[in-house]
This record gives structure tokens, sequence and C-alpha cells, in this order.
């Protein structure tokens, strides 16, 4: 009789730090900051576990054995499914993980706090010795925390998988709860109910187990629709690369960045209409572009002796330098002789950049927030036509005319508010839509180049008149300059989208 | 002179350095001029000068008054004078700094100049910061500027919305129209009611009869009852008089409202002017015009005046010098000048009958090594407000910086005055306190916003005491007239300094120092 309790004591112990190894493992996973996510999530499991101690003492004595083998199967179904379960919420429910996070650890941990009061009940209603039971559940109590701790990071995480890991165990809690039954048969008043609950949560579990593939790539469909193939938290930003098929793609923060299939329409039509109009341009400089993809498409040209690169994040720049997936994409362009990468921020940098460059490429995400914003405004501008060749050039990637015409005009008006000249034009990138730039120069003359002397994927002469050419439904629209005191362009960004996306 | 040297001289006093007992956080404590100052008083048995100096003219004080003397002999072409520091360079624009990022230790803003403003339009001009109705753009507040915090969440802009109701938005919506009428009514000679600086407000004893009254009784008079509305005024009027909405005359909580009328061709009309470590840049400006060799670090033990000039012992570091001279600019608070300035009340002041309020001044820089976490609402602004809170809120000095990111570390100015005691009570309260008592207090609307975990990324506290930070425009103050005295002065001694307005603000201090340099300008 004892033997089976200490056997379960054993499987319990396990099945318990399992299930907080596998929500810690997970919200690290998703939210980043593991640290942080360990320890409030080992904090409030044993929180939870206390609680649970101190419920047990509410069970009746006569009804330790019944409430034993149903906190079993509770443990089982929550605990086992809980994984799984984080996973679709993460995918398809955008706010509430968190809560459900902590709901589903506090109520497991409380469930498991119960058992082993009510173990050491069920044997000491059984006569055993006191001093010798407490050693005894203690030690098989200590001996299956220290396989899980071992076996899940080293084995069973990698192989099965936080899901099914997490079912395994479930499994294993519903296996004890049926053993326990059986063998105290006997002594059970309603063995048929306890039957009946058990195979029911058999069912789920297994059921759960075949799922789980199916479940787990809907989930993360849910996120990306594809396969993640990395997937990073940075102090800056959170960085998700995909694969679907032969197509690559890059997300900031959950916004696409770029696509593989287009990427070159996007990143010749950034470069090359100014590049080919500099043909004396020794040194360029690109803000952001931290993909590298924008100076491949530099390194084309022979006669460029330095591309300086600054982007703020680290984690990216040391992503695309190295990943061989895009590093194939971007053709090891950070790598390259002539490239100097700096990770600081641009609106710093260019305070403190000493020198001029003959050509520079501003490449910024988006200005949705007030810290972007201040990178598309006059007083940047200034500094970035400070450190421009006098015959030198500008381009801007600036949203898209057609989707966000207000941003677009008003990175425009900014421009020339700094006392530029300004020449926009936009391409198709099918996987963004119509997109915009913007050619600005300290000197009044530029002309849209009617050919190219670098090989060219997207662009030749006739497409690229077309670029400078803005049909009807894409004119200019009258709007403030951004100026950091209104920060207008941060309103017009959040407008222009909210009626695209409703 | 480096800047130690210069605070060494000057005796700017560190009063004490302690620790956080929650984190182990070094709080520093300074009183700017407390040492000197307390040391004047009680006619002390003064030095033996060792050395004679001979200058045309002495600037005493190197506030923004002094500065803006300075700034305008240098202007004209003026050589011959030299500027006092005082114990502290710069008085209240003064700066500090801490692991490579600076902060204010008291003035941080400067509203767009208002059509009276031309002196200030002129240095603005002069430092490179206007052209035409064109601003700096980097010097303008960014947005966004303020929020509040109120029923436990951040809204846009200090007047309190969310969760108000529509008779009191309404009463709001009121006050704000009436003060924009205000800001555009003249008097019977024609000159704005409300002008700023206050020399060029109207005489009109029908609108000065407003000064005779507290601004809480002009509320109740006009129906402002709105508990939302009194509490923004009240705000308010700490925060630019260091005292309550009832004890600011009526005239003064008008004043700041219906003043301030400047334009720019790129900014709101209620922009501001700002920079990290607050008016700082503009009083270095006057200073860097005023030139190294013509600012000397020490204070004034006496002054003397005669028929054909006047007399300054100073205390410079070690030495005590005599400085003789055709005429002598007194730019140092009044209550101070009273100790030094032999026979004040010959001149027209008397230093008990004429005495004005000053209120005490708070300011805690905090220096974090990251940006606490922020809670829902609108984004973390320039100026940052609990409703109802104990602090008048606190400014982010990395705010003006053209970052895409924010920057790894900041700091935090939170300001706070004592407006419900007694000025001497509140100065003698916060005297008494020890540092970390005084933070605690001063923290307390942080804690409020913040998760605890905010005062663990806190490397670096510094609580700068301003005893007698500035006067405060209670009712009556237009009819001081000992002040009316000084400011007509045209002898050897001449007056400069905020005080001579009544209440303090940058406007006010240059508009007095700029008179100054013109009579001796001639
Ligand atoms: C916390 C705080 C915040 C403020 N914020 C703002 C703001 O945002 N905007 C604004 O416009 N105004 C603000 N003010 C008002 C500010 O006082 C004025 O803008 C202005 O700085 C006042 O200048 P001042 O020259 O009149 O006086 P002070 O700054 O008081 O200058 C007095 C000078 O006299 C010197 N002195 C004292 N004793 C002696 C002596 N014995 N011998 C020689 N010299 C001596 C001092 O060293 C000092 O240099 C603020 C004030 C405080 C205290």
């Amino acid at each position: 009789m004892d033997r089976i309790l200490i056997v379960s004591v054993f499987v319990v112990a396990s099945c318990g730090l399992a299930y907080e190894l596998i929500c810690g493992a997970l919200a690290s996973y998703l939210l980043g900051d593991s640290v942080l996510q360990f320890s409030s999530i080992i904090g409030a499991y044993l929180f939870a576990m206390g609680i649970g101690s101190h419920l047990s003492k509410y069970v009746r004595d006569e009804d330790v054995l019944p409430r034993f083998i149903d906190i079993e199967l509770l443990v089982g179904l929550i605990g086992g499914l809980s994984a799984t379960l984080l996973f679709l919420v993460y995918g398809w429910l955008a706010a509430p993980f968190r809560t459900v996070l902590y709901a589903l650890v506090v109520v497991v941990g409380i469930l498991v706090g119960m058992e082993i009061p009510l173990v050491m009940r069920v044997m000491n209603a059984r006569k055993a010795e006191f001093n010798e039971l407490v050693s005894r559940v203690l030690t098989f109590d200590y001996m299956g925390a220290l396989a899980v701790s071992l076996l899940f990071p080293l084995v069973l995480a990698p192989k099965l998988g936080l899901a099914r890991t997490g079912l395994l165990f479930g499994l294993m809690n519903a296996a004890v709860a049926v053993w326990t039954a059986w063998s105290f048969r006997a002594e059970l008043p309603r063995l048929k109910a306890s039957v009946r609950r058990a195979v029911v949560v058999l069912v789920l579990l297994v059921a759960g187990m075949g799922l789980s593939d199916k479940l787990n790539t809907w989930a993360e469909q849910g996120i990306f629709g594809d396969e993640i193939i990395h997937a990073q938290t940075t102090p800056y930003q959170r960085l998700v690369v995909t694969r679907w098929h032969d197509d690559t793609r890059l997300y900031i923060n959950g916004n696409l960045q770029f696509s593989s299939r287009d990427e070159h329409r996007y990143h010749e039509a950034l470069i090359h209409p100014a590049m080919q109009t500099l043909p004396w341009a020794r040194h360029v400089l690109v803000l952001g572009g931290g993909d590298g993809l924008a100076v491949r498409e530099l390194l084309k040209y022979r006669h460029l002796q330095s591309i300086t690169l600054v982007d703020l994040d680290p984690a990216m720049t040391r992503l695309f330098s190295t990943a061989e997936a895009l590093t194939a994409l971007n053709q090891g362009s950070l790598k390259d002789k002539r490239v100097q990468v700096i990770n600081d921020d641009a609106g710093r940098w260019i305070e403190t950049a000493g020198r001029s460059f003959d050509a520079i490429f501003i490449d910024l995400p988006d200005p949705s927030n007030f810290g972007l914003g201040k990178l598309y405004s006059e007083p940047f501008y200034r500094r970035i036509a400070h450190q421009l060749a006098e015959h030198g050039l500008v381009v801007v990637q600036s949203t898209s005319p057609y989707f966000a015409p207000k941003s677009y005009w008003c990175i425009d008006a900014t421009l020339r508010e700094a006392g530029l000249t300004t020449w926009p034009y936009h391409a198709y990138v099918p996987s963004f839509g119509e997109w915009g730039f913007i050619i600005a120069g300290k000197a009044a003359r530029f002309m849209p180049p009617t050919r190219y002397d670098v090989p060219m994927r997207f662009l030749d002469g006739p497409a690229t008149a077309l670029m400078f050419q803005f049909p009807p439904d894409m004119q200019r629209v009258v709007v403030e300059p951004n100026r950091l005191n209104t920060q207008s362009l941060v309103h017009y960004f959040e407008q222009d989208w909210g009626n695209v996306i409703r | 002179m480096d800047r130690r040297g210069f605070l060494a001289a000057s005796g700017l006093m560190l009063v004490g350095c302690s620790r956080l007992a929650r984190h182990g956080t070094p709080i520093e404590l300074y009183a700017p001029g407390l040492a000197a100052g307390h040391a004047l008083r009680g006619h002390p048995a003064l030095p033996v000068p060792s050395a004679t100096l001979q200058v045309d003219t002495v600037i005493v004080g190197s506030g923004v008054a002094g500065l803006s003397a300075g700034w305008q002999l240098a202007r004209a072409g003026f050589k011959d004078f030299l500027v006092l520091s005082g114990p502290e360079l710069y008085g209240n624009a003064a700066a500090g700094e801490a692991s490579g990022l600076v902060y204010p230790r008291g003035a941080h803003y400067l509203p767009l100049p208002s059509s009276e403003s031309g002196h200030i339009r002129e240095l603005l001009y002069d430092a490179g910061l206007l052209d035409g109705m064109r601003y700096d753009e980097a010097a303008l507040i960014h947005a966004p500027q303020e929020r509040l915090w109120i029923g436990g969440r951040w809204q846009e802009g200090l007047m309190p919305e969310h969760g108000v109701a529509p008779h009191e938005r309404a009463e709001q919506a009121r006050f704000l129209a009436h003060m924009h009428q205000l800001a555009n009514t003249r008097g019977n000679d024609g000159r704005r009611v409300f002008a700023l600086p206050i020399a060029a407000a109207s005489s009109d004893p029908a609108w000065r009869a407003l000064d005779r009254i507290n601004f809480a009784q002009w509320l109740d008079r006009e129906g402002y009852h709105a508990p939302s509305l009194r509490w923004y005024l009240d705000y308010c009027c700490q925060d630019d008089y260091g005292i309550a909405l009832a004890d600011t005359s009526a005239w003064a909580g008008l004043h700041y409202f219906a003043s301030r009328n400047g334009q720019a061709s790129n900014a709101d009309e209620h922009a501001v002017l700002t920079w990290p470590d607050g008016l700082n840049p503009l009083a270095r400006h006057m200073a860097q015009r005023v030139g190294a060799d013509r600012l000397r670090a020490g204070h004034a033990l006496r002054i003397d005046t005669g028929a054909h000039g006047a007399v300054v012992l100073a205390q410079l570091g070690k030495r005590t010098v005599e400085i003789r001279a055709r005429r002598v600019i007194c730019a140092m608070p009044l209550h101070v000048a009273a100790h030094v300035v032999t026979d004040l009340a010959a001149l027209g002041y008397d230093a008990t009958l004429h005495r004005q309020h000053h209120a005490p001044w708070l300011v805690a820089n905090v220096l974090l090594d990251r940006f606490p976490t922020e809670a829902a609402g609108a984004p973390l602004s320039w100026d940052n407000v609990v409703y109802r809170g104990r602090s008048l809120g606190y400014v982010v000095s990395s705010h003006q910086l053209i970052r895409a990111a924010r920057p790894e570390r900041t700091v935090f100015t939170a300001y706070q005055t004592l407006p419900g005691m007694a000025a001497a009570a509140s100065r003698q309260h916060m005297l008494a306190q020890d540092a970390e008592t005084l933070f605690a207090d001063i923290a307390a609307d942080l804690d409020t916003v913040y998760d605890w975990r905010w005062a663990r990324h806190a490397s670096h506290v510094e609580l700068t005491l301003r005893g007698h930070a500035m006067t405060s425009p209670t009712p009556g103050f237009l009819d001081n007239a000992g002040l009316a005295a000084l400011r007509q002065l045209d002898g050897p001694l001449l007056f400069a300094h905020s005080d001579l307005s009544g209440f303090s603000v940058f406007e006010e201090a240059a508009w007095w120092g700029v008179q100054a340099a013109h009579k001796i300008l001639g």
C-alpha cells in the first residue's frame, strides 16, 4: 500500500515541477526577459502551493482519498493542457495572455499544493510512523523534482516541445489517479464515478497528444502565418524571421519589414534612382536598414569607397551578418570590407558625425511613435543636410502615398521646410502595396535616370519614369510639415492607417 | 575657471550627503546661498580688504537679471565692467550634471515671448534661436508636452478631463475663453492690462484694483467653482508663484493666463522653449557674451554708496577685495541686499515695511539608469503631473533629445513648494527635515504613478533646497512703494532683480537687467 503512495509522491512531485518549468519557459519564450518571467512564475506558483496546502485542511478525513484522486485528475487535465492552451491564447487572442498565464499558474499551484498534504494524511491514517513518513515523503518529493529538472531541459523540451511535454505529465498525473483508485477500490465509496472521470481526462489528454502538432502550427500561424526560423526580443524590439517555401520574411514588433519574394523592388527603388545619378559618389550613409539589403544594392557600385550603416539594434545587425538564411539574402553585405556597421541611435549619431556623405539613405521604421517621429522632423533633416555633400542626395523611405497620403506628403513638406528640394516617387511592392520614397537635395537638380549601369531586376528607364508620376488617386495633399512641437506626422500616420485598417 | 573651482570659490553649499535607506541610493542636498546668506545677517564684523579694484560698473549677482545687464552692456560694446557671481552662478537658472546628463536646478522653461517682450526676442535672436517668427525647433517643446495622472491613468494635457463631469468641463472652457479675452483687453491708457513685463502693463486703476483681492475671491465672484478647474488654477499658482490660489493676488493669477500672447510660425501659441538643462543655456549664452574674464566668482559683503560712486566689499575666494566703481547694479535678491547695502531705507526701501513674501522651493533631480515602466494612457511627456499630488510633478530632462529610441538613462526633475504653510515656517520645516524625508515627500507622486521598482533604478538623487527661492505676488504686491522706489533709482546704485516685479519669471528678471544696462549706457 505504501509503495504505491510513495511512487505517487515521486510522480506527483515531478509533474508539479514540470508545469512550473513549462509555464516559465513558455513565458520567457513568448514575452522575453527570462529572468523576470521565471522568477515571477516560480514565485506565484510556490505561493499558490502554499494556499493549496492550507486549503487541504478543509478536506474531511473520510474524503481524503477520493479528493486526492479528483485532484490528480484535475491537475492532469489543467496542467497537461496548459502549454497548449497558452499557445492558442497567444496566437489568437491578443490581450489576456498574461492573465491566462498567471491564472493557470495559480490554479495548478493550488492543486499541486494540496497533493502532498493529502498523501501524508492518507499514509498517516494507515498508521505509518510519523517521523518515518515525513522523511520518506519529502525524500521522494525532492527526488521527483531532481529527475524532472534534468529531464526537462535536456530531453523533454527539445524532443517533445512544450505542449507535448505538458500533455505527457498530464497523462502521468491521471495515471496516478487511476492507479490509486484501483489499489484502494475497496475503500472508495463511489468508485464508478471516479473511474468515469478518469476516463474522460485520459481521453482528452490523449486526444490533445494526437492533435498537438496541428494545434501548435495553428497557434503559431495565428501569430505569423508561417514557420518561425528566428525569434528574439531585444531591448529595442521583437524580431521574428519566418519562412514559407522560398519566402523569408522579417517582422519587427509584428510589422512586416520585407518579404524575400519582392524586397528587390523596394531596395532597388530606394537605392538606384539616386545612385545612378551620382557616379562621383565615394562615401554613403545608410540610417536604419540593419537587414543589409540596401547595402547589398549599394555594393554594386564599385566607385563607392565606404558605406556607413547606422542601426540602433546590435541584435539586428548581428543576426543579418551571421544567420545563414539571411546572409544568403543580403549576400553577406554587412561583412563587406567597404561597410562599417555602427550601432547607435541615428538621432544621436548624426549630431556628432563629423564627416560629410555624398548620398544618405534613410530607411527607418515608419513614424508610428513620438520617438521615431523625431527622426522625420525638420531639425533632424537639417542635420542630415549639414552632413550632405553640396551636390549629394538624400533618399527617405516615406510610408505609402496610397494608404498613408497625409503621412507621405507630410514627410515631403518637412524636407522642404528644412530647405531641401524634393522629388517624390513611388513603387509597387506586392507585399506592402504602393510604397513611397522621396529624393531630396540642397541643389535644385535631379533627373530620374533613363537607364542603369548596374544589373537590375525591377527597374529600367520606362519603369523609373513612371515612378516619378503620381496618378490621380495619389495626388499631393496639403498638410503641415512635421514639427517637433506638434509631431503632426505621428498623428497623420495614426489617422491614415486607422482609415485603412477597420 | 573650471566648474569645480567656481563652486568652491562661490561657496555653493553642499549641506549634506546621505543614502536612501531603501536602496542605498546616494542623496546630495544642496542649499545654494544658504551659508553666504546667513553669514551676512546681523551686522557681522567684516574682513579688511587686501586689495582694491577700480572699474566703471560692477554687477552684483549672476542670476538672469545680472547676466542680462552684462549681456546688454557687452552687446553695446561697453567693456569696463565686472560681474560678481554671488554664491550661485546663474542663480535660479543654474543647472547640474551627473554622469554626462544635464538637468535644471531651478527654472526650466520660457513661454514664447509676449508682444511686449522685445528684450527676450532680442536675446533669442542673439543666441541664434529666433529668425523672424521662427524659433529653433529643437528648443521648442517637443510633443507630447504634458500629461496628468487622474483616476488611475494618464490623460493628455494638465486640465483635468478624464472622469470630469460635463458641467465642470464647460466651466473650464468658459474660463479659458475668458482668459483669451483678457489677453486682448486694454486699459484706459491703451496698454494691455496684463502685459509682460508688467512694467508695460496698463496703469488703469479699475483693473489694478484686482490686486486687492485674492484669486480665489475673484473666482468665486465670477462663478468659477468647478473643483477640477480650481485644482488646476491652484496648481498653476504654485508652479509659477510658489503659493496657493488663495494667497495669490487676483491680478497676478489672471496675469499668468492672460499675459502670454507669443506667436511662432512653427509652433502652437502654448509652446514653450526648453532645454535638457532647463533655462541654463540662455544664462550661459549671456555669460559667454559677458566674457569669462569679466565674470568673477565671489560675493558681496557690503555695498556703500557715495556721491561719486559706490564701493563693493567683495569676498573673492579667500581674498577680500574692495571694488570701487562709478555705478553698481545690485542684481541680488532684496532680502540679501537688505543686509549688504548700507542704508537701503534711505533709498526708499524699508526692509520691514516693504518686505515681500518669499516662497521656498525644493527641486529633486533623480538620475535613473532605466526608464520606469509606464502605465496605460498618454505616453511619458515633458511635464508629468499627478492630480492632487504632493509635488508639482516631474520634468524629463531627456525629452528634448532628438532620438528614435529612449536613451538608456535620464533625469527626472521633480518640483515642490509648501504652499500650505507660512513662508518662514515652511522654510524652517524644509531645513529641519533630513534628505531622505524630503525626498520621500517629493517622490511620493512617482510612487503613485510607477510600480515600486522605479526607485531601484535611481542611481543618484540631488536635492536643491531654495529657502528664499522667489518672491510671490500676494494681494497688494503691485503697490509696494519700496519696490517702486528701487525701480526708479538712477544714481550710483541701480537695482535689477525679479524681486522688483514682485514675482519671479525669466522675462521680468531679464527686463530689469536690460533696464539697468540702458541707464548705464545712457
Ligand atoms: C524652482 C524654480 C523654478 C523656476 N522655474 C521657472 C521657469 O520655469 N520659468 C521662469 O521663467 N522662471 C522660473 N523660475 C523663476 C526664476 O527665479 C527666474 O526665471 C529667474 O531665474 C530669476 O533671476 P534673478 O536674476 O531675478 O534672481 P536669482 O536667480 O535669484 O539671482 C540672484 C543672484 O544673486 C546672487 N547673490 C546672492 N547673494 C549675493 C551676494 N551676497 N553677493 C553677490 N551676489 C549675490 C546669486 O548668486 C544669484 O546669482 C523658477 C524659480 C525656481 C526657484
